[in-house]
């Protein structure tokens, strides 16, 4: 169910006025919403909801193990199981195929005639043996959405509760709620329990001040989904489809574009569920803060995809030592940390890439970014304008299907001489309109008071009101995250 | 990923309870204001915007064929068509004149006979019954109370397919205007949202009214996909606010059907109590009733000489069961007679000269008589 359908509007119409009145009854508050959150997962493919509910379960009992165990080596053992079965499910489901076609690659210029079978062989070994008939198999392993998202979140409780920073949850059922909350269950943000949980275990106040903000993150979150995101869409998809076709600007239009349209995709998706949140009474964290005002890589990894970026520091990055051991260590976590968050994304060679890019981008620029002469001596704008090309650079990697047409985009970029790009002015427009408005809002921005002027908001509220009405289409795109 | 972050910008918020890059936010109180234009633009905009782009009465006019998914179009030309005559004839392809010129349509040689003008062509190319139902239903309310002919045309029920009964997925035309969720259209594969989104379209004039924008200015693409096409125009460059003229050029080569070489064919009706596209028909009937029009239906005379002779039969049978289905229900019908072999284009549509006929038949038979 995407948030942009008219199947949301029903959903949503449904689930909301039975909420507002049970939220008072903790119980049936989460009950609901935990059906709800199952209705909404299951929508897509109801079968995957065992694998919801699977990991969810397991994670919850192995908490309370933890917390009744009094021996350390015992409740590691819990978390351990929890891990393994988190990461199992993840990596069959998303990595399974990837690593099956790379080992057989490898089996293959050996020279050995071995060879691993189609991840999908298994399940379908277990099901022979309980009798299911040939044509009951299954095809093909699919991914299930938001299976990154939901697993990250459910980790985070039981490693949270093995390192005794969290309650341990009780109930159940709000235990399910808490992972599959639906505003946020498929492609985050990725929410901590210490910052949910409470919320699901009081009674949420909704303020008119909730449901003002809601609504404003709604239509900011559609609008840069249905107006930006999916119109530049089809920029992209025209020029990646067939990169050989085209040249340099082109190119450059399209990769520029790609950057805008996976930021209003994600930070639209986002948008939208924090308004849904809100107008419900929840508060979820900010996952995107103006990621292309950005001033370093760090800064951008401040600003992008904040709830994973905070996951992979706490969870990857602190146990592996931080910056504790001396600079090369310190270099070497920043690299393995950057790099898992590439494979994190996507179970293909330019997702790694990607994620190392950006590795070695950090490593380089770390000291650079905390000198003074950086942080003094260059001029704002020609700090955001590189950051802003090297992200882009990466951002081929990332949208290419293949490392051969990533490197086919670069190559031609450079090489392949000046083309008419045929971009449309009016999406440039928009592109420059909502830069103008990130830049013109950020830092201490002398033209930030005009954009706080209720009039002026009440007008670009009625502008993308009336853009949404005229101009966007009704859309059934999936969200890009979704894959992840 | 944020290992050992660098110090926070100015700008930098906490991710619990900022707001952070959507610094845009409105008050619940100037939500009011939003709300309200909303709904202003949304009221307003289709109806003011005829005024506007006029929509020009002209002799024999009937629906301009590239134009023929633009139901809020349809919409304006029926209003227009009350406003002018007395009689609608409603149908597919065959009342709209797929072979022929403006003055050689049927409601040309009706008018003819009248000797003035009296009968609209809200002929509409590709209508099944299912779509016409449709179509009437939510395009179709300004021809109230006025007289109308409906053209039932058995073609639609010569196979399963065309009766939109084969499970497999089959894309016909005017999809839109088709029951997206009862009855169940068994060939109809289109997803829950975009269902839910047909329905929303045909029920509010203002997505009709986008609808229109679209197929008249932006060659039937929505904006977006046509600045890929026309990257340096203005969208509102391309809002001249001038229909496009119907060309009346002919759509294809005015020549009977033998010339072709077509061969004579096999047609595997669908028994009528089985049929959607006659239960869609009869639909058509009741919700013209319920408008108060004085209904009158027509039998398309199919071209049975290029029919085998099992496939004649057959199509005699429904003829007469859909005749025989009427009367029961008391409702005026005229099937009309076969109509010579030269004078037929293909498997239904008739030339000028056909038209011309089957004119003089409807005048004979006294079709909804005492309304000339």
């Amino acid at each position: 169910m995407l948030f942009h359908t008219w199947i949301f509007l029903i959903f949503f119409l449904i689930v909301y006025p039975v909420y507002l009145l049970v939220r008072t009854r903790n119980g049936l508050m989460n009950l609901w919403l935990m059906l709800a959150s199952y209705v909404f997962y299951g929508w897509w493919n109801p079968y995957y909801l065992g694998l919801l509910f699977g990991t969810s379960a397991i994670d919850y009992a192995m908490v309370l193990l933890m917390d009744r165990s009094k021996i350390q080596r015992t409740r590691k053992l819990w978390l351990v199981i929890s891990l393994v079965s988190n990461f199992g499910f993840l990596g069959f489901f998303k990595y399974s195929g990837f690593m099956t076609e790379n080992a057989n690659w490898i089996l293959e210029h050996l020279g050995t005639a071995l060879r691993f079978p189609d991840p999908v062989a298994y399940p379908n070994a277990m099901l022979t043996l309980f009798g299911v008939a040939r044509e009951d198999l299954f095809a093909k392993v699919v991914l299930p959405i938001g299976i990154s998202f939901h697993t990250f979140q459910s980790m985070s409780y039981t490693i949270d509760a093995y390192k005794g920073t969290i309650q341990t949850e009780r109930s159940f059922v709000r235990f399910l709620t808490f992972v599959s909350f639906f505003p946020q269950l498929v492609a985050g943000p990725i929410e901590r329990a210490k910052n949910l949980l409470p919320q699901l275990q009081g009674t949420p106040q909704i303020t008119e001040s909730d449901l003002g903000d809601g609504l404003s993150l709604f239509l900011v979150g559609f609008f840069k989904k249905v107006a930006l995101a999916d119109y530049l869409a089809i920029y992209v998809d025209k020029v990646y489809a067939a990169p050989g076709q085209f040249r340099s600007p082109a190119l450059i239009m399209a990769t520029f574009a790609f950057a805008w349209q996976i930021y209003f995709d994600f930070s639209g998706y986002t948008d939208m569920a924090r308004g849904i949140a809100r107008t419900m009474g929840f508060h979820l964290m900010l996952n995107f803060n103006n990621p292309y005002v950005a001033t370093g890589l760090g800064d951008f990894w401040n600003r992008w995809h904040i709830s994973l970026s905070t996951w992979f520091k706490d969870y990857v990055y602190v146990p592996l030592g931080g910056s504790r051991n001396g600079t090369f260590a310190t270099y070497r976590n920043i690299f393995l940390t950057m790099a898992i968050s590439g494979l994190w994304h996507g179970a293909a060679w330019t997702f790694v890439i990607w994620g190392v890019l950006h590795a070695l981008g950090r490593v380089a620029t770390w000291e650079l970014e905390r000198s003074e002469f950086y942080k003094n001596n260059i001029p704002k704008f020609v700090k955001q304008i590189a950051v802003f090309l090297f992200v882009c650079l990466a951002w081929v990697f990332f949208r290419a299907p293949s490392v051969g047409d990533a490197w086919l985009v670069i190559s031609r970029i450079f090489t392949s001489g000046y083309a008419d790009p045929q971009c449309p002015i009016l999406m440039l427009s928009l592109i420059a309109a909502v830069w103008a408005y990130q830049l013109f809002y950020s830092g201490r921005s002398r033209t930030k008071w005009l954009l706080e002027k209720p009039a002026f908001n009440v007008g670009v509220a009625m502008l993308m009101v009336a853009y949404l009405f005229v101009v966007a289409q009704p859309s059934t795109k999936a969200f890009i995250y979704f894959q992840f | 990923m944020n290992p050992n972050p660098a110090p926070a910008p100015d700008d930098q918020p906490d991710i619990f309870t900022a707001y952070g890059s959507n610094a845009f936010r409105l008050p619940l109180r100037q939500w009011g204001w939003v709300l309200a234009f909303a709904i202003v633009f949304v009221v307003l905009t289709p109806w003011l915007w005829p005024r506007l782009e006029k929509l020009e009465p002209a002799a024999d006019f009937r629906m301009n064929y590239d134009l023929s998914n633009d139901y809020w179009l349809y919409e304006r030309a029926a209003k227009m068509a009350a406003e002018r005559c007395d009689t609608m004839l409603i149908g597919d392809s065959v009342v709209w004149g797929q072979y022929v010129k403006r003055d050689q349509t049927l409601s040309h040689y009706l008018n003819e006979l009248a000797g003035r003008e009296r009968v609209a062509n809200l002929g509409l190319d590709g209508a099944h019954p299912v779509a016409l139902a449709g179509l009437i239903e939510y395009y179709a309310a300004a021809v109230a109370n006025k007289n109308a002919i409906l053209f039932c045309n058995p073609l639609w029920m010569s196979s399963p397919q065309r009766d939109l009964q084969t499970a497999e997925e089959f894309r016909f035309n005017h999809a839109k205007l088709v029951p997206q969720f009862s009855p169940w259209i068994p060939c109809y594969k289109e997803n829950v949202a975009a269902r839910l989104g047909n329905v929303v379209d045909r029920n509010f004039a203002f997505n009709g009214w986008t609808g229109h924008l679209q197929t008249v200015y932006f060659d039937k693409s929505d904006i977006p996909g046509w600045t890929l096409e026309h990257p340096y125009a203005s969208p509102l460059s391309a809002v001249t606010l001038e229909l496009p003229k119907d060309a009346d050029t002919l759509r294809h080569d005015p020549v009977p059907w033998t010339t072709h070489g077509a061969q004579k064919q096999d047609f595997a009706f669908v028994p009528l109590e089985t049929s959607l596209q006659w239960r869609a028909f009869q639909r058509a009937i009741e919700i013209l009733k319920a408008r108060g029009n004085r209904i009158a239906v027509v039998i398309v005379p199919l071209n049975e000489h290029m029919m085998t002779e099992p496939s004649r039969l057959a199509c005699a049978k429904n003829r007469a069961d859909i005749d025989t289905a009427l009367r029961a229900q008391k409702i005026e019908c005229f099937a009309a007679p076969i109509l010579p072999s030269e004078m037929y284009a293909d498997t239904s549509h008739p030339l000028s000269d056909g038209y011309r006929l089957q004119a003089k038949q409807i005048v004979e038979k006294q079709i909804l008589s005492d309304a000339k």
